[in-house]
């Protein structure tokens, strides 16, 4: 484990587990009973089984260190040593976490851990016992580059972007690829633009060396004190291209724009966020996009945590795969708010691998098990983990992002093929 | 020792009381920050409240997860309410008619309280249940207790009613009179007591939490849509 040394220590003086917390967590955090009812539907507990890591023991864990610095012995006698190791091990249960909040759609009491997990990992990375692994270079590395991946800028979109589709100036619809589909899942990305080129209506993107990371990598590591600076620069270059409509295909960059962005820019985004499957199901409702060729393949598809239960997209990506000719839509038993994590989230997926790759090989084997020609994704980091975990495993399907597999079918017609 | 119990009892309630107090200065020095950004108008407060209410009367989201689980826990909390309806005759004077009315509803829910928490243990018992926590079984075996002990006195040995209601309501106005004769009522009463700093806090939290939770959900369509 790797302690963040680069980022503010809480103060000798400021023990306290709660700083970072808001009231309604902390209450949150008093509000667990305990019954472990949200381990059957934790996808870390599905593949390592390890109940010390579960929701209900992060959270008396961390009442304990409430305790120890502000329980009645401490503020008698001042504030109680915790031991080093249970600090280091909650740290990393609450880093090895995929943050789905799975736990909390399921709790009996109805605790928001899809945000509470993050807030605990900031208490964590105040404490200087957080982040984890190669996470702690995650702030210099966007502060250089842009992205989380430490790529070049210029590699951000030449390699995949079609020639042919047309990206003006100033627009309404403005478009944000992303660092992970635009470094690590480039069909999605070139899928996604090959849609709105088909769609017709103009739209505008940023310079690839101004498209810099959302920060969502750097929230859910709780490594916060660079967002309010990445959040500004991306809002005010989209406003300078008069955007009115802002959209972007992947989920975790769409929850924070629409969740947090507003927060950290201090008033009101000057446009909308949208999900990209929002506009392409408008267009093909609205005749702008129509899909003439035939699918006549069952379909799956997985929702990513951050896309259904972050933000309540979960019948557009649908309306879009009903609206291929010929194609079935399947699936999954957990589906929707209710949906089971792919691994891939959480920014744990790289260093808590073995436990992504599992997580996704559930998701496979399932698709395989209803008889799936397709699975289809919709974000890139479950896009590049599913695939990874694919590689060597004994179930195999077809892997396809929702947007790579619509201009699979448009491109097919307008190149002539059958 | 009925200066004994009764100093118990002062602690007890004292110590509840610090408990709570600590908590709430927890909640209020935590950061004013927003840490969740709804980016949403709240929207139709009372439809949340009205489904929280039906959430917190039914327990409507252990219903969703587990149902066996459901029925008992569900039994024992409704039990447990009747029962303190029904035990709050020997805190009031004169004692109300809906508290009169209740008594014979409140004789069935001892015996109910007693036989879900029973089902409940057993049910965690035998299910393979993957986190455990065992301050949730210390807190069941002693509520557990607590029952068996009040079936008890009501069905084998009865303390005098006047003599217990003398004693509560003494203890109430902080004059203290004589512990009423009986070792079970001693033993019920100590059980009591034991509880009253450890009593749950998600008894008074999850309320706020669920109604949160109602808001956040009637929120999520509104987050990404014009609605």
């Amino acid at each position: 484990m790797t302690g963040n040394g680069e980022k503010k220590k809480a103060a000798p003086n400021d023990r306290s587990f709660t700083k970072g917390l808001s009231p309604l967590q902390l209450i949150e955090i008093d509000a667990c009973t305990q019954c472990g009812e949200c381990l059957k539907y934790c996808p870390v507990q599905d593949v390592t089984g390890n109940p010390l890591i579960s929701p209900p023991e992060k959270i008396r864990v961390f009442r304990e260190f409430i305790k120890a610095t502000d329980g009645l012995k401490a503020r008698l006698l001042g504030p109680q040593l915790i031991d080093r190791k249970l600090l280091e091990d909650f740290t990393k249960a609450v880093y090895e976490c995929t943050t789905c909040g799975a736990c909390g759609q399921h709790c009996t009491v109805g605790i928001f851990t899809q945000r509470l997990w993050p807030m605990l990992r900031k208490e964590m990375v105040r404490r200087g016992l957080g982040p984890i692994g190669p996470q702690v270079n995650l702030p210099k590395v966007i502060g250089e580059t842009g992205n989380p991946y430490n790529r070049l800028a210029a590699e951000r979109f030449a390699p995949w972007f079609p020639e042919h589709v047309k990206v003006v100036d100033r627009a309404d619809i403005g478009y944000y690829a992303g660092c992970t589909g635009a470094y690590e899942a480039t069909p999605m990305v070139r899928g996604d633009v090959l849609v709105l080129g088909a769609i017709g209506e103009p739209f505008t993107m940023l310079p690839a060396e101004d498209e810099v990371c959302c920060g969502f990598p750097l929230f859910i590591t709780g490594q916060h004190d660079m967002l309010e600076d990445l959040v500004s620069r991306l809002v005010a270059a989209y406003q300078a291209k008069a955007v009115k409509t802002l959209l972007c295909s992947c989920p975790c960059c769409v929850n924070i724009m629409s969740r947090d962005w507003p927060l950290f820019y201090k008033k009101e985004l000057p446009f909308k966020i949208r999900h990209i499957t929002q506009f392409v199901a408008a267009s093909m409702k609205s005749g702008k996009l129509a899909i003439k060729r035939e699918l006549r393949e069952r379909l799956i598809y997985h929702d990513p945590c951050y896309l259904s239960r972050g933000v309540g997209i979960m019948e557009e990506p649908r309306a879009v795969l009903r609206g291929i000719p010929g194609a079935e839509l399947l699936e999954f038993d957990r589906n929707r708010l209710e949906s089971r994590c792919c691994g891939a989230g959480g920014a744990a997926r790289k260093i808590f691998s073995e436990n992504a790759i599992e997580m996704g090989r559930h998701t496979i084997a399932e698709a395989v098990e209803k008889k799936a020609d397709k699975l289809v994704l919709s974000c890139p980091a479950c896009y590049a983990k599913v695939n990874e975990a694919m590689v060597g495993y004994d179930k195999q399907i077809e892997i396809v992002d929702i947007m790579e597999l619509l201009a699979k079918m448009i491109e097919a017609v307008d190149s002539g093929t059958p | 020792m009925t200066m004994i119990l009764i100093a118990i009892a002062y602690l007890a309630y004292a110590a509840f009381w610090v408990r709570l107090s600590l908590h709430a200065v927890v909640w209020l020095r935590a950061a004013r920050q927003q840490a969740a950004g709804p980016a949403a108008a709240p929207g139709k407060p009372l439809h949340a409240f009205a489904m929280t209410l039906i959430d917190l009367l039914l327990f409507r989201r252990l219903f969703a997860s587990n149902k066996p689980l459901w029925l008992g826990s569900w039994a024992f909390h409704t039990a447990f309410f009747i029962v303190i309806l029904r035990h709050l005759r020997y805190f009031l004077e004169p004692v109300p008619d809906f508290i009169v009315q209740v008594q014979p509803f409140g004789v069935f829910a001892g015996y109910l309280m007693a036989f879900s928490l029973a089902y409940v243990i057993f049910l965690r018992a035998v299910t393979k249940t993957k986190y455990v926590s065992y301050q949730n079984y210390l807190i069941l075996g002693l509520v557990f207790l607590i029952s068996a002990t009040g079936l008890l006195m009501r069905n084998y040995f009865p303390p005098d009613l006047v003599d217990v209601k003398s004693f509560v309501m003494g203890l109430v106005a902080m004059r203290p009179a004589p512990l009423p004769a009986g070792f079970f009522f001693s033993l019920h009463f100590f059980f009591v007591l034991l509880l009253v700093p450890f009593l749950p806090f998600h008894l008074f939290t999850a309320p706020f939490v669920a109604f949160e939770a109602r808001k956040r959900e009637f929120r999520l369509d509104k987050v990404m849509h014009d609605r």
